[in-house]
């Protein structure tokens, strides 16, 4: 049965996506208006399952390699799950499915639900099927479906600002999938494969001035996809217009699945890891940027989006550092920035859904109306800070130390200020909405529902045992890590020596 | 966690910080018993330079919350914030601008 795992976790969410109409048909003739919701819940948490049944066979060090149809790799399609794409797979299914349980009342007062359902489950499908994909052509397509998907979502509301927003989206989106297209193009009339664990045996092979294009335009590709500084430009509108659950969808699942198919191309598949110094450059500048443009920002989705864009900085820093410390503390800070960057987001869409604004000059002295949202909305500002003894410490920390070592101090230590300036705006944004006067009209503002905490409690649970008992992150991390690191047990499992 | 010189234990640490915080409320609370937070009219009518001003209009404007550190950075908001303007031209030029910076560099560091 655990055989047939990778590709359970591909096609559940896929099919569970065509299988959304026929239910809506049924539901609607037995008036069980929400079977949609629930069937999508049931639908992702069955995949957190099947990913997470497939820990005990990769955590070991071990590689689960699935042949599509039986067929061999290079000729045939595979699948190939290593610690790097579980903990990355883990990450999206668990944040999918916290997402639809949050959306079972978040977007109860919305229309058309069942599209909804349909969208997330597609995204869903295709940010795993990048994850667990060891085909580079095959990478693409579920790199399109995803795209696609997110794209609608964004316009869900059909107001003209998620409408202009996902316009905006899909145009720069496409043109990051192009770039891809195009380099997975260059790299097959090159090498004539589109494994990639073959391509990664051949490339070591070609000149380098020969993959400079190739990379450059995947790296681009991929780089539109995590809101790498200077291709963010989409990201703040997109996030801002998008329901509160889509943005933290695209915070937490997209963009980690964005940033596996960046360090698996560059890294596993180019090893590249000269590359490695221009990535953590392109951290800090994203993490300086995210960080200067979120201390500015009215609207707080807005402020997140910024802020989304600055951790995503930290991730490259401690990738690009290329040291076994930094790019663990960078898968370290991934995870943890799905944690408390969903929970934001969460938090953001509670105060919309009670109050209808995130405008933070139209906001006060919430704390007293929404007590709990208040407090979990603190755990994570002050996760996403790196104030101990959060989550965001220990990676950060970890991602410091590490640039110390390397002896990249000064990195360290731009890093450590646009930390600052983190805690910084998100102590503006606790005072604008928690703290103060409250204006006369939100005196009867009630606590979000408890379906909608539910997810919330969660991560900030994760948030402070992350942060308490570091090791058990890191634990999670390590494995990932080795298998980053080791390019030709990769290539062995998969292509099993050809 | 060991990193390098130094220790850090989250757990002792936690422990710490929330024995710091639980201390901090009990100062609070004893601070609040031993003086009145009542001004009067007289009082908040000569601090606010003469004006009545309602609680709910004493809200800081978030834009310009922190503008001490705008103005440490103005070149940066002069020259950046506007090329965030939400204009869909603008932001392909981002990210043409960003393809050839990414070009130019992944160049430099295969050469």
């Amino acid at each position: 049965m655990i055989e047939i795992a990778p590709i359970m976790a591909v096609f559940l969410p896929l099919f569970g996506a065509f299988l959304i109409p026929i239910i809506s048909m049924v539901s609607k003739r037995f008036h069980a208006e929400r079977a949609c919701n629930w069937f999508t819940v049931a639908i992702l948490i069955t995949t957190l399952a099947v990913v997470a049944a497939m820990g005990a066979a990769v955590w070991g060090g071990g590689i689960m390699v699935y042949k599509l149809g039986g067929w061999s790799p290079p000729w045939g399609i595979v699948l190939a799950v290593d610690g790097l794409n579980l903990l990355i797979a883990l990450i999206v299914a668990g944040v999918s499915s916290l997402v639809a349980i949050y959306s079972l009342v978040y977007m109860r007062q919305e229309t058309r639900l069942d599209l909804y359902c349909v969208l997330l489950l597609l995204v869903t499908a295709g940010a795993m099927g990048i994850t667990l994909t060891g085909d580079i052509f095959n990478l693409y397509v579920f790199f399109e479906i995803m795209s696609i998907g997110s794209y609608a979502l964004v316009a869900f509301r059909r107001k003209w600002d998620s409408v202009e927003a996902g316009i905006k989206y899909m145009i720069i989106g496409s043109f990051g999938t192009s770039l891809i297209l195009l380099g997975i193009a260059l790299l097959y009339g090159m090498i004539g494969s589109l494994t990639i664990a073959d391509l990664a045996q051949k490339l070591g092979q070609v000149a380098a001035s020969d993959v400079v294009v190739p990379l450059a335009l995947l790296i681009s590709g991929f780089g539109i996809k995590i809101a790498m500084v200077p291709l963010h430009a989409w990201a703040p509108d997109a996030y801002q217009a998008a329901p509160s659950s889509i943005s933290a969808l695209l915070a937490g699942a997209t963009t980690t699945a964005g940033l596996y198919a960046m360090i698996r191309v560059v890294y596993m598949m180019f090893g590249a890891f000269g590359v490695g110094t221009m990535f953590a450059i392109f951290g800090l500048v994203t993490m300086v940027l995210g960080a200067l443009m979120a201390l500015t920002q009215r609207d707080l989705k807005r402020l997140l989006a910024y802020s989304g864009i600055s951790q995503m900085g930290y991730v490259l820093l401690g990738v690009g550092l290329g040291t076994a410390l930094g790019v663990q503390g960078g898968l370290f800070h991934l995870l943890n920035n799905a944690i408390f960057k969903v929970l934001l987001f969460m938090c953001a869409g509670a105060i919309l859904y009670r109050v209808g604004t995130t405008n933070l000059d139209e906001l006060g002295g919430l704390g007293k109306n929404m007590p709990i949202t208040a407090g979990l909305f603190v755990i994570g500002a002050l996760a996403i800070s790196g104030v101990p003894p959060l989550n965001g410490f220990a990676s950060k920390w970890t991602i410091y130390i590490a640039g110390i070592e390397a002896g990249k101090a000064v990195f360290s230590l731009i890093a450590i200020i646009m930390s600052v300036l983190t805690l910084a705006y998100f102590l503006k944004a606790i005072n604008a909405i928690f703290l103060g006067q409250r204006p006369k009209r939100l005196q009867n503002v009630k606590e979000a529902p408890l379906t909608m905490l539910f997810p919330m409690m969660l991560l900030a649970v994760l948030c402070i045992v992350l942060g308490v008992l570091p090791s058990l992150g890191i634990d999670l991390v390590a494995p990932a890590q080795g298998a980053l690191m080791n390019q030709s047990g990769y290539i062995n499992a998969v292509l099993g020596g050809i | 966690m060991e990193f390098g010189p130094g220790f850090w234990g989250p757990i002792v640490a936690t422990v710490v910080m929330l024995l710091g915080a639980g201390f901090a409320y009990l100062m609070l609370l004893g601070g609040r018993r031993l003086t009145k937070e009542r001004p009067s009219i007289a009082k908040r009518s000569t601090y606010g330079c003469g004006e009545e001003v309602k609680p709910e209009e004493v809200i800081a404007d978030s834009e310009q919350f922190y503008s001490p550190v705008r103005r440490v950075f103005k070149p940066f908001y002069r020259y950046v914030q506007p090329w965030h303007s939400g204009k869909l031209n603008t932001y392909l030029l981002w990210v043409v601008i960003g393809f050839i910076v990414i070009l130019v560099a992944v160049a430099l560091v295969l050469r």
